[in-house]
């Protein structure tokens, strides 16, 4: 019946079992331009070659998920701590924290015993605990948590949590989901989510944002790369209706998640702006009547260049060199920015006036210029500082927009 | 301006940083692998299910357990002791744990080296599956062996069309395994 012995049968079921594709590089890689996804596709398909060079100018930064059958679960979980990080909202991430454990009693409901699961929500735990201490510590960046998810015990143990919670809510919500199934829900949850290594599909996808990620207020979007018409990757909100505080945002190549960053510069910016503004003021001009740098006529005639709205909020430009915060928000440019940063007080509040400086000689642009006012909103215009603000202010995406 | 933030993410400090890192993450991979499988042993103490029982071996390596399953009533294992080895790796409960049944044993889906098919010790696998879990999914396997994918095709056609057959080569094979 069969030509091979058994022992050829099992020497070929094992290398079978034991074959894993050759996949390099770390399991989460630190974010990275997306030009290079373009770079990969541009002798392939004209449509595909299309599509990435459009989405290395919409979506500049990428982060890229090692294909190891994880990366789906990997990469929507790293985007929701790396969101939570990002929101810098202690309370938030103890909120989260809070809800996720809750979800403890799906697992219970459907029968998962406490003493298999909770070495994994113990590392959820730890992940809410390194967030939380680095928004303590104005950590400037998310490479702590990139670190947390290459250790592949940690976050495989984050991933089964997640898993687990997928597969449970699915379980308690069973009318959702079946009928997008090809086999019955438990048999599904048994082969497809609770698994160490199954890739994540899209019931199982929909299932994890609307048990994990949907109660956090953060969305998900999933942009397919395929061959379809169109000049740019096709996008999908997974939960359309509901007010989201912040996307996560997929790329979507068959088989394969990574994730993705909108061109969105930092918005906090008001303390570099004010630390370049201070920093050039403590000199004279370089040559007496020339225009400031605030109040350029030329920059003013520009409809819709950025005018800085936080001016006003700011008690004094001359108070950030002291502030500890412009060196960190230079570091991330393209750090995720969320409606709460946005109206921050642009200057920490306590920090201290530089004696040697009176509030009441204000620096020298300032005072040879009486057309500025002090309530009006104000152009910057250090080109230094300028920079990642114009891509929000100028409509350089405009063309690629259909 | 990207570079700015590629030279904070690769300056020295920050590898350094991250080797540190690792080194702690293995010794906690250890620790976790260990407190989990004390957490299985509790539970197979406490809550002890019929027929099946296991321990880590002797020598004080949780990473290696022996097992026994009693063959089931009304198959034809019924009564017999079955020995089994399970070894964990670092990775566990990541990786399915190795399982082999140690007693000789005549069955479609066992090999003659007491090499196991069964879809849970692999791409199955799940992380909630532990020891209890297999050894009662092997006890099950016993009474229903999985025929479409035979390790012993002779088996498999016995089981199908001569179950007395089929019991005498069990009770051929048979050997009860002196403790060690």
């Amino acid at each position: 019946m069969n030509p091979l012995s058994p022992e050829e049968m099992e020497r070929f079921q094992k290398l079978s079992n034991e074959f894993e594709p050759d996949v390099q590089g770390p399991l989460v890689s630190t974010k990275q331009s997306s030009h290079a996804i373009a770079v990969e596709y541009a002798n392939a398909d004209p449509t595909l070659a299309t599509k990435t060079g459009t989405l290395a100018v919409t979506h500049p930064m990428t982060r890229i998920m090692k294909g190891d059958g994880n990366c789906g679960w990997r990469a929507v979980a790293f985007g929701y701590f790396e969101m939570l990080f990002a929101l810098r909202d202690p309370s938030r991430v103890q909120r989260e924290l809070a809800r996720i454990k809750s979800l403890n009693t799906l697992m219970d409901q459907v029968g998962q015993e406490e003493h298999l699961y909770e070495i994994f929500v113990d590392a959820t735990e730890d992940i809410f605990a390194q967030i939380s201490a680095a928004i303590q510590n104005g950590t400037p960046d998310e490479s702590f948590l990139v670190d947390a998810f290459n250790e592949e015990y940690s976050s495989n143990s984050v991933i089964t949590h997640f898993r687990l919670l997928t597969s449970a809510w699915m379980k308690l919500n069973p009318h959702r989901y079946q009928a997008f199934l090809p086999l019955p829900l438990d048999q599904y949850c048994a082969t497809q989510v609770e698994t160490v290594r199954t890739e994540i599909d899209e019931v199982g996808l929909q299932a994890l944002v609307d048990c994990v990620i949907e109660g956090a207020g953060l969305g998900v979007e999933i942009l397919y790369l395929d061959r379809s018409e169109g000049e740019a990757v096709t996008p999908h909100q997974l939960s359309p209706n509901r007010p989201n505080i912040a996307t996560i945002r997929l790329l979507y190549r068959p088989g394969h998640y990574d994730l993705l960053y909108r061109a969105e510069p930092t918005v906090n910016m008001a303390p570099v702006v004010n630390y370049q503004y201070a920093m050039t003021s403590n000199y004279s001009p370089w040559e007496q009547g020339a225009l400031s740098f605030d109040v350029n006529p030329h920059l003013m005639s520009i409809p819709n260049l950025m005018a800085d709205p936080s001016y006003g909020m700011a008690p004094s430009p001359i108070m950030s060199p002291v502030s500890p915060t412009p060196a960190q928000q230079s570091t991330s440019p393209f750090r995720v920015s969320s409606p709460q940063d946005m109206f921050h007080s642009p200057v920490p509040s306590h920090a201290p006036v530089p004696s040697t400086i009176p509030i009441s000689s204000p620096p020298p642009p300032m005072t040879s210029l009486p057309s500025r006012s002090s309530d009006g909103p104000q152009i910057r215009l250090n080109p230094l500082v300028m920079k990642p603000n114009l891509s929000r202010s100028l409509p350089i995406t405009t063309p690629f927009k259909k | 301006m990207d570079y700015t933030m590629e030279d904070t993410q690769n300056s020295a400090p920050d590898s350094l940083e991250a080797t540190k890192l690792n080194a702690g993450a293995q010794r906690n991979d250890t620790q976790s692998v260990t407190k989990r499988l004390q957490a299985e042993l509790m539970q197979l103490m406490l809550s002890p299910s019929p027929g099946i029982s296991a321990f880590p071996d002797a020598d004080g390596n949780l990473l290696s357990w022996t097992a026994t399953i009693t063959g089931p009533t009304e198959t034809p294992y019924e009564g017999l002791i079955l020995k089994l080895s399970f070894a964990f790796s670092n990775n566990y409960p990541y990786a399915p744990p190795t399982v082999l049944f140690k007693t000789p044993i005549y069955h479609p889906n066992v090999d003659f080296s007491g090499r196991i098919c069964l879809d849970i010790l692999r791409d199955k696998w799940s992380a909630v599956y532990n020891v209890q879990s297999v050894l009662l999914s092997l006890q099950s396997l016993l009474g229903e062996p999985n025929n479409a994918s035979p390790l012993n095709a002779q088996a498999a056609e016995l089981w199908d069309t001569n179950q007395e057959e089929f019991k005498r080569h069990v009770l051929a094979r048979h050997r009860d395994l002196d403790d060690e």
